[in-house]
Formats: C-alpha cells, structure tokens, sequence
C-alpha cells in the first residue's frame, strides 16, 4: 500500500564532519524503531569498512523511517568537498534539508557550501545545532550565527544531543511540519533520479532513485537517458534499512533499483531512469553531468610482476565506482603501471587504499598533480602526465585549473590565511564577517596548489579552526614550467613535476635534499639534479660509498654472513634500475610522498 | 684427506666489554674446572667422527682462554693430541688479553705446546681503550708483549680495532706505528663493527652514541695497508697482516673452506658442506656433554648455490682470490675497469680500494 503523497518527506542532513550526520542518523533510526536496538551498530548507514573506520560516509544512502503516519526518507550525502556533484545529486532528491551544526565548532566552510547549494536547489532548511550538551557548546552565538545566515529568530533553532538522543523526536516533527511533501503525477511518464549506484556482486548494478514524475513498478523495462542503456529491472524496493522489496515506487518516493545492468558506468550518478518504449518520458530532469576527474596520479605495482593484478584490482574498482578513470602509462623508472584520474584528494586515498587493502597490492603512486591545458600553434593538447609537458617551455601558452575555494576563519587568523593564500597564487574575490569574530573569505587559488598540503597548512596556521571549501572554477593561463630530476644524468620521469615558475627552484632544492637522503651510496659519486629543460636549477651529491666489507669472518661467522649477503642480493633484485643508479623502492615512495594526507 | 683445524671456545672473560657480541661472560669463574671437564668430554664425543682426518691447527679463542690456568690449558693440549690426529707441527694459537697473563704464565703456556699468542691489543690511545671498555692500559700491552718474547714466544700477534668513537685518524696512525714499533710476526686491525645485541649497540641504536663513520673507517685502513705495508707485513686478508710465513694457518682454513671441528659452547664447525654449532649457553653445552651427547645444537647442509656464495665471499677475503673463468665478463670488467679488482692471469683478486667494498663485489659478481 504506497504512503499518500502528502505523507512523504524526503531530506538530507548538511552537516560538516564530525558534527554528528551520522549520529543523528543513528538516533532517527532507534526513535523511529526502524533498527531493532538489538541490532544497532554505530553508524548504521555507512556500508564500507573504510567509512566506518574513517569515520566519513562516502556513498549516499537512502533509509525509509516510518514514524506517526508519515514516510521519511532520510537521504544521506556525502560531505567532501571531492563530491560536490553527488551532494548536488542527493539534494536534488529531496525537499527538505537539515543543516546540522555543531555547537561547539560552528558553521564551517563544507557546511556552507553544501546550504548554499541545498538552498540553490530550493530546499526547506532547518537549522539545528547539535552537541548542546558538550562543555565547551555555546549554543547562543552559534544560533546567532545560524539566525543571521539564514535570516531567522535564533531562538527557533532547534537544539538536539544527537548522542544522548535529547530533542531528537521534535526534530522530527519539525521535518513533517516544515518540509513540503514532494509533489509528483502518478500518471505521468516516469522520470526517476539516480542519486547514487553501488555494485552488487551478486546482483549487478543497484541503483539508488526519486522518482518524480510516473511510477517505478518492479520487473520494468528502463531505459536511462545519460547512456541509451536499456535494461529489464529485476527488482524495486525501498532501504527500511535492509532492502525491502516493493511492488512499485510512486511520485515523490525514494528506493533502490536492481537494474538488471552489470556495469555501474550505464547506471550513472544524476542521470534520469524512465520506461523503455513509447511509455517513456521524451526529456530527461536536468542537472546530469559527467563525473570529472580533477587530480590525477600514477600508480605502479612495487612489484612489477603485480600489473596484470593491478589492472584487474582496478577493473573491478570500476564496476563499484563510475568516477574512477585509468589508462596504462609506462614509466621508465616504475614500469609499467595506470595513469589514475580521481575526483579529489580524499577520492585518491580512498581508491589507493582499498586496492591496497582489498586486493593486497603494494604500490608507489607518484605526487598528485591536475589536468593542464598546453597550446601551441593554435593546437591544444590535454596532459595530465607532467613527463607529457614539453619540457624547457617548448608552448605557446599553459592553463590549469583553477577553483573558487570558500575559508572560514575565526578573524584573528584572517592574515594567516591572507599569507597562505598569497603564497598559493590566490586572489581575493570577497570577504564577509559572519559575525565579528568569524569571517568567511573568497579565494580564486590554481588546483595545483590545493592539491598539495594547502590544507594541511591552513589547519596549521589557523590551530584547526578554519575551514576550507571549493569548487572547480575553469581554467587560466599560468607560468609553468617542468621540473625534471636527473640521477646521474638521466631524468626519472617519475618525479617530474609541473610547477610554477616562481616555485620551480624550491621544488627542485627539495626534491634533491630529498632524494640525496635517500639514495644508498652507490660505488661513483650520483649527481642528484633538478633541471628545467637543460637548465640545472639545483644539485646535490651521494659521494661513492668507500666501505661495506665486514671486517671479521672466523669460522662461527660465516653463516651469518652468507645469509647477509643474500638478503642483500634479493634487496638489489628489488632495486629499481635508473641509468647506472640503483634505487630502491622506498625512495620512491618516500620521495614522492606527498606532505599530507587527503583532507576529511 | 684435506688438513683440517680445531676450534676451542672459552666463554669466560674477566668484564664484558660494551662492543662485543661473542659468547662470552664475566662472572662465571666457578665453572671453569667444570667447564674443562666438558671440552674433554666433548672432545671424547667427537674424535671418532673426525678419525682419520690430520689435523694441522688448534685455536683457542674466547671469551678470554688465559683467564683459565696454564695448568688446565696444558691438560687440555695433551687430550686433543690425544684424541685427535694432530700433527707435530701443527699451530697452536691461544688468544690472551695483556692483564690476564705475565712471563711465567706465558712460560708455561709455551711449554704446554702453544706456539702461536694472539694478544688483544686493540689501540695504544687509551682514550679508544676507554671508548671500547677494555680494562688494559697501553702500557700492559707493551709489558706483555715483552713477557710473551722472553717467554720465547716467536709468533705473536697483536689484535687492534680502529673508528671507535672519537678516535682521530693521527691516533690511529699512532697506533699502527706503535704495534709496528713492537715488531710482531702478525697484526689483525679490524674496523669496529656495530652489533645490535651489545651495549653499545643499543647506545648506537638509541642515538645516544655515534656510529662508526665507515668513510673514516676507510681512510684508517689505508693507514693501515699502507704503513703495515711499508714495514714489511703482507696484506693477505681483509683484516690481516703478516711477515711472510707467519700467516695464521687455522684461520686461513676458514678462508679456504678446509674442515674444522669445534668445541665448546656455541662453536662451529665444517666440513664438506655441512657446518654445524654447539647450544650456545654454557650450562647447556655443558649439561648436554655430561649426558653423553654431543651437544649440538644447529647445522645446515650448503646446496650448491650456498656453497658457490661461500667460496666467492671467503675466497675473495684472501689474495688467493677467484677465477674469472666463474663469471660473465659483465659481471667483473668493470670492476676491473674501475680498480675494485685485479685481473691476475685469470684469478680475480681485490685490490686494496675493492677489499673495502667486498660486499658490493660479491653481489656484482654473483648476481
């Protein structure tokens, strides 16, 4: 029997991390008996290990709360700035948004960005502020805060423990109040929303849908607009939390899709489903977008003979995830490995991780870097290998992209975040005063910078309290130019880098005190240099090693000795050969380490 | 039947010094007498297995032999001529820390039948003695080197170890000319190795004392060959000098992969691609021997790839060195090229500059 339209409440919570999304979540669950105590886990509703332990929800999910009369359908975002389109996608799924705030830390740039964006797509807000019972809570300027952002009475923010569970039930019915019911015609072709899709093994591609116009009955022939895949639909059902089949879902309703389908790229994120055949919709809803990568990387098995592991640990990566990209790059230094494209720094991780943790691959990934945009004689040509840039400034002209970044910052930091701002090309476009002691500031800054420890830094100058947001902004003209390093004369390609010319030396200086640490002695002295075309901008030495020889080898030694030597032997096997110079692989890996982890 | 030597281990030492990592102890005097019974027991146990095979060396090494009496050394001496093929002429070395022995002492172990004493010298700076915890002095070297000539003793050689922390090299420079000065038949310098289960290794680990700067290490080695060289000492293994003829026979039988019994705790021994070692603690060895069994407590068998690396490795420690004829060319020319090895009619030997990078050496041509 499907739920009366004027019944239905479809919302998100907003929240940044940490504030208590999934908290909250947990709580609704328990208050609507929707999870048996028994059976309730923390964090209900974040599927994967890596989230759970992370402690952030990466895949939207959908749960039916059924709670007096009423049929809630909490959608859960994403909360990283890496999925800016898939929170744009859940929102667009719902009428309703919680912006969940925490009463101690207050609005911070993520939580902004995503109301403003909640508020974009005309969603009711309600403003709650969570944690009121921590110590260091103060409920009355955050709601301040909130009032003034959203030009309401601060005294009508709701104010709940998503912990101990207290205001929980009136938030609920704050939600049925104040959201609209979804409006939809049953009897209009079928127009469905996927909001999400995940990879079943079992059962192929799953689904995650609104439906706004028309009726989703279960065995359907669909048709998706994004990619003219047709399908026959195997199964309709809604998360109540498990999956629970149903015969049909109608307008305003939200559940999940067994498509039928077996590649999760033909079921993508923001696209619309509708009937195969003449009983389909002629447009599809607006807003679908190609996921884009922004930050790409190259991967390399330490072990070259784990490539064809490596490329089927990808493969499958795939099938579960649309916005992962790849083609096999060669790298003189690495061998063979994938030029991986990511959506964010946080995407980058989560992907390295799990094929290190779910297919067992050791790799060497080399630094992050972003797409550039190389011209010459009028032709345009797309890198996103800095080994691809001409080196010595061969080009007309280079772009790179470019992002609109939001800070929030308590003020008295404004002029730490004015000098590393600076220091990474920003301009200023605006700045706002949130209230007299925050401030919320506008930056146009290259991606390149961001992707290195931007975020880390403005953590460290601001003591944790600013907070960054962003969003891609187009491309613009730099001056960049390739940095090489060169070992004994011979370029690793693994470390060059693409960089602004004013940055080049220090990068150069760095990368050479780096990799001189790191070198072992070989038996001639290795020139460690970092080159700009044929320019040497910097250079250091591994003098020759003089001495290895143990200086005693009785008659009780020499079993020891011989098995020295050959952990040394299987060590140099394990040596990656650049010219003359052996190198191992943790120099590799050390070297290119990155300064930061990705930002949650 | 090919010459083979005798090993003898004496685990007692009078302190522990903070370098060290032998099986070596201080404080465990009172197990001397019952600790002499065993090596006789042990060598009981073992004789049969080695009949028929000439012996042409014994080697009492340690922990410190001379802290056991004369008396007792003697005693020892005459069972393993008893009991093993020993020939008249065989060495016979004792290894001896100057404060542990005096002329009459010497006098006696000379008589005994050991001709070879291997004194632990280890520097004439007594800043690098204090540096290594030894508890001698420069002077007691000098002493007991003078004790062991009157003694009659023609074959001495003096241990030194260099690159302790804070030695310069002009010390060590001192150092070589001094032992020089004494005009032993043999002189050992070895590069003080970091071993992580010692003291000082555990100092060195901590960061609370420097390691050894092997680049250091290296130009005191040159000292080395150069002034032993100049003074009339053939250079004919990594560590070890010798006036002509006087090269230690029972350690060359190491070098040489020649056979070798042990006895004593923890010792090894070899022969024909087996090597095997005894329990290393002394209350094992000692109980297992008392029981009636050897008291054996590990060995391998060398397949042949582990035999080929062991002849590479040791073979290339002395002049005598390894035919090129076992390698591709690739695997040496530039070795030879770049003067780590010289290509002598066909036998690869290290030079001066190669025996430093040994290691670097065997992996290259082995690879």
């Amino acid at each position: 029997m499907p739920t009366e339209i004027s019944h239905i409440r479809n919302f998100c919570i907003v929240a940044h991390i940490d504030h208590g999304k999934s908290t909250l979540a947990d709580r609704m669950l328990e208050l609507t008996h929707t999870v048996d105590p028994r059976g309730m886990r923390a964090q209900y509703l974040d599927r994967m290990d890596l989230e759970r332990e992370r402690g952030i929800t990466i895949k939207a999910q959908a749960v039916r709360l059924l709670h007096e009369g009423y049929e809630l359908n909490l959608i859960d975002t994403p909360g990283h700035v890496d999925f800016t389109y898939e929170v744009s996608r859940s929102l667009a799924a719902c009428e309703g948004a919680i912006l969940l705030v925490d009463a101690a830390q207050g609005l911070e740039a993520q939580t902004l960005a995503n109301f403003h964006l909640a508020r974009d797509a005309g969603l009711t807000i309600v403003p709650v502020l969570n944690k009121i019972d921590l110590p260091a809570a103060e409920p009355e300027q955050r709601a301040d805060e909130l009032g003034k952002l959203l030009d309401r009475d601060p005294d009508e923010i709701l104010r709940v423990s998503a912990k101990s569970g207290a205001g929980v039930t009136e938030l609920l019915k704050t939600v049925i109040e104040q959201v609209p019911p979804p409006v939809g015609d049953a009897e209009a072709p079928l127009q469905a929303l996927i909001f999400d899709s995940a990879f079943d093994t079992y059962r192929g591609v799953i689904t995650y849908v609104r439906v706004q116009a028309g009726r989703l009955p279960s065995n359907a022939k669909i048709k998706m607009f994004a990619t003219h895949v047709t399908s026959e639909a195997e199964e309709t059902g809604v998360m109540a939390p498990e999956a629970t089949p149903v015969d049909a879902l109608g307008p305003g309703e939200v559940g999940y899709l067994v498509t039928g389908l077996k590649d999760v790229h033909q079921a993508k994120v923001g696209d619309t489903i509708t009937l195969a055949g003449k009983a389909g919709a002629a447009e599809p809803l607006p807003g679908y977008r190609e996921p884009k990568p922004m930050v790409w990387s190259g991967l390399f098995p330490a072990d070259g003979s784990d490539y064809s592991d490596l490329r089927e640990a990808l493969d499958r990566l795939k099938l579960s995830d649309s916005a992962l990209v790849y083609e096999p790059e060669t790298s003189q230094a690495l061998g063979f490995g994938f030029r991986v494209g990511f959506l964010g720094l946080l995407h980058m991780d989560i992907v390295r991780e799990r094929l290190e943790r779910e297919f067992d691959l050791e790799l060497i990934s080399t630094a992050p870097n972003v797409e550039f945009h190389v011209f010459k004689a009028g032709e345009e040509t797309i890198v996103h290998n800095p080994a691809e840039m001409p080196p010595g400034g061969d080009y007309d002209r280079v772009e790179e992209p470019v992002v609109y970044a939001t800070v929030i910052t308590p003020s008295d930091y404004l002029g730490a975040v004015f000098e590393l701002c600076q220091n990474r090309r920003g301009e200023q476009v605006d700045l706002e005063y949130l209230t007299p002691e925050r401030v919320e500031v506008h930056y146009v800054l290259p991606l390149a910078e961001i992707v290195f420890d931007f975020f880390d830094q403005l953590k460290s100058r601001t003591r944790g309290y600013a907070s960054l947001d962003y969003e891609p902004w187009g491309f613009q003209e730099s001056k960049l130019v390739r940095v090489d390093v060169l070992l004994h004369g011979e370029p690793v390609d693994a470390f060059s880098s693409v960089i602004h010319r004013d940055k080049a030396y220090d990068y150069g200086k760095r990368m050479t005190e780096r990799l001189k640490e790191l070198i072992p002695r070989q038996l001639f002295d290795v020139a460690v240099q970092a080159a700009i075309g044929s320019k040497v901008i910097a250079r250091e030495t591994v003098k020759a090693k003089r001495k290895d020889v143990l200086a005693k080898c009785y008659g009780g030694d020499i079993t020891r000795k011989r098995k020295l030597l050959e952990t040394q032997k299987k060590g140099k096997e394990r040596m990656r050969r650049v010219g003359k110079v052996d190198v191992p692989q943790d120099a590799f890996i050390q070297a290119l380490r990155v300064d930061e982890k990705a930002k949650r | 039947m090919t010459d083979a030597g005798i090993y003898v281990h004496v685990p007692f030492c009078i302190t522990r010094c903070g370098y060290c990592d032998f099986n070596a102890y201080a404080g465990l005097d009172e197990l001397k007498p019952r600790y002499l019974r065993a090596l006789l027991g042990e060598a009981e146990l073992a004789a049969p297995g080695w009949d028929g095979t000439p012996f042409v060396s014994v080697f009492l090494g340690g922990g410190t032999p001379t802290t056991m009496a004369p008396a007792d050394l003697r005693a020892l001496l005459v069972h393993l001529r008893d009991r093993f093929a020993l020939a008249d002429d065989a060495e016979i070395s004792v290894e001896a820390n100057p404060d542990t022995v005096d002329e009459a002492s010497l006098r006696a172990l000379r008589d005994a039948g050991y001709d070879r004493l291997s004194m632990g010298a280890q520097s004439f700076d007594p800043r690098v003695l204090a540096s290594l915890e030894r508890i001698h002095q420069p002077a007691s070297v000098r002493t007991a080197f003078s004790a062991a000539r009157a003694a009659g003793y023609d074959n001495v050689n003096l241990d030194l170890i260099y690159g302790t922390e804070g030695e310069t090299l002009e010390s060590w420079e001192r150092t070589v000319r001094e032992t020089i000065s004494l005009a032993p038949e043999h002189v050992s310098a070895y590069a003080l190795t970091i071993e992580p289960a010692t003291a000082l290794g555990r100092q060195v680990a901590a960061g609370d004392r420097p390691a050894p700067d092997p680049d250091v290490q290296a130009e005191m080695f040159t000292v080395a060959c150069t002034l032993l060289g100049d003074a009339g000492y053939r250079h004919y293994e990594v560590s070890n000098w010798a006036k002509p003829g006087f090269e230690c026979r029972h350690n060359l039988g190491y070098w040489e992969r020649r056979p070798y019994v042990g006895l004593g705790a923890g010792a090894h021994a070899y022969r024909d691609d087996v090597r095997w070692w005894n329990v290393r603690p002394p209350d094992a060895y000692m109980e297992r021997v008392e029981a009636g069994e050897l008291p054996i407590g590990g060995s391998e068998s060398l397949d042949p790839s582990d035999a080929y690396l062991e002849e590479v490795f040791l073979k290339l420690r002395i002049l005598e060195g390894v035919p090129a004829s076992w390698f591709e060319p690739e695997r040496y020319e530039a070795f030879v090229e770049s003067g780590l090895l010289d290509d002598d009619f066909g036998q690869l030997v290290p030079t001066e500059r190669g025996m430093l990078l040994l290691n670097e050496l065997v992996l290259g041509l082995t690879a």
